[in-house]
């Protein structure tokens, strides 16, 4: 029965770690690489089981962190022919690269992440309980 | 003996079914929420209404054996749940149908919010009963000393 706790923490851990990359994602919106290349946003991607549960249950069921990947979609261009970083020639002429983070759909994974971190926090509150009734049976 | 015949006095052993059933169960509704933003994840359970049906056959022949007061009692293993010494070993089904969406994943939070409430009261519902059988007892036990 503890190992149904570990399942929901791992669900925890997981979507606090989605939480911290949105995180990244827009307090990074204006950073540059050293190279002048923008900030690409960070994809988490989660995967079934969780190899480092302490519990059998744990490691069979539950939840964990895959991957950590860059965003492939293109950076955003932006009008600002005075910037240093503005290309020079060719057909992008006097616009900036800009970095490809999408403030909206931030937004609405923070609030995915939030309610799925609360959802694995009510099942743990529910397990807690299941516990405790089985442990009264014993008093 | 005295302790076998109390583990299988009146509903006890129903009781302890169902606190193995719902137990077990809730391995996998838990599991069901941890892989909610899972890609390619499909939510697995095993059918609440299979199992009640074959408890509900096993209280019926013991019932029939022994006017259902006392006696063990039998659950016919099915394809789902098999039992394995004290333990009950789960074969969920995965869900087909519902809303796929764009992580292939075809979750339904309200739905598994539901089981998980149910299936928690289910387990608070036995373990009450089988906690006010353990009160009777010790009544029984303090009256003859």
């Amino acid at each position: 029965m503890y190992g149904l706790l570990d399942i929901s923490t791992s669900g925890m851990i997981a979507q606090r770690a989605r939480l911290t990359a949105i995180t990244a994602n827009v307090a990074n919106r204006n950073s540059v690489e050293a190279d002048g290349t923008p900030y690409r946003a960070k994809q988490v991607f989660f995967a079934a089981g969780d190899p480092s549960a302490r519990t059998a249950d744990g490691r069979k069921f539950g939840v964990h962190l895959a991957a950590v990947r860059d965003d492939p979609s293109p950076f955003n261009l932006r009008w600002d022919p005075s910037s240093p970083r503005a290309f020079k020639d060719g057909p992008q002429a006097g616009y900036v690269r800009e970095t490809n983070v999408n403030p909206v759909v931030e937004q609405v994974n923070a609030i995915q992440a939030t309610r799925a971190y609360e959802a694995n926090v009510v099942a743990a509150e529910t397990t807690k309980s299941m516990i405790q009734q089985a442990l009264r049976l014993l008093s | 003996m005295l302790i076998t015949d109390l583990a299988n006095a009146g509903s006890t052993p129903v009781l302890t079914e169902m606190l193995r059933f719902s137990g077990a169960r809730q391995r996998l509704l838990v599991h069901n929420i941890a892989n909610m933003d899972t890609p390619d994840f499909r939510p697995s359970d095993v059918s609440v209404s299979g199992f009640q049906g074959a408890l509900r056959a096993a209280v019926e022949r013991r019932r029939d054996a022994g006017g259902g007061e006392a006696g063990p009692m039998d659950r016919a293993a099915s394809r789902e749940v098999v039992r394995s010494g004290d333990r009950l070993n789960l074969s969920p089904k995965t869900s087909r149908g519902g809303v796929l969406y764009h992580d292939r994943n075809n979750r339904d939070v309200e739905r598994m919010m539901q089981d998980l409430t149910e299936n928690a009261m289910v387990y608070r519902t036995a373990a009450d009963f089988l906690r006010r059988q353990g009160d009777v007892l010790k009544v029984a036990i303090s009256q003859r000393v």
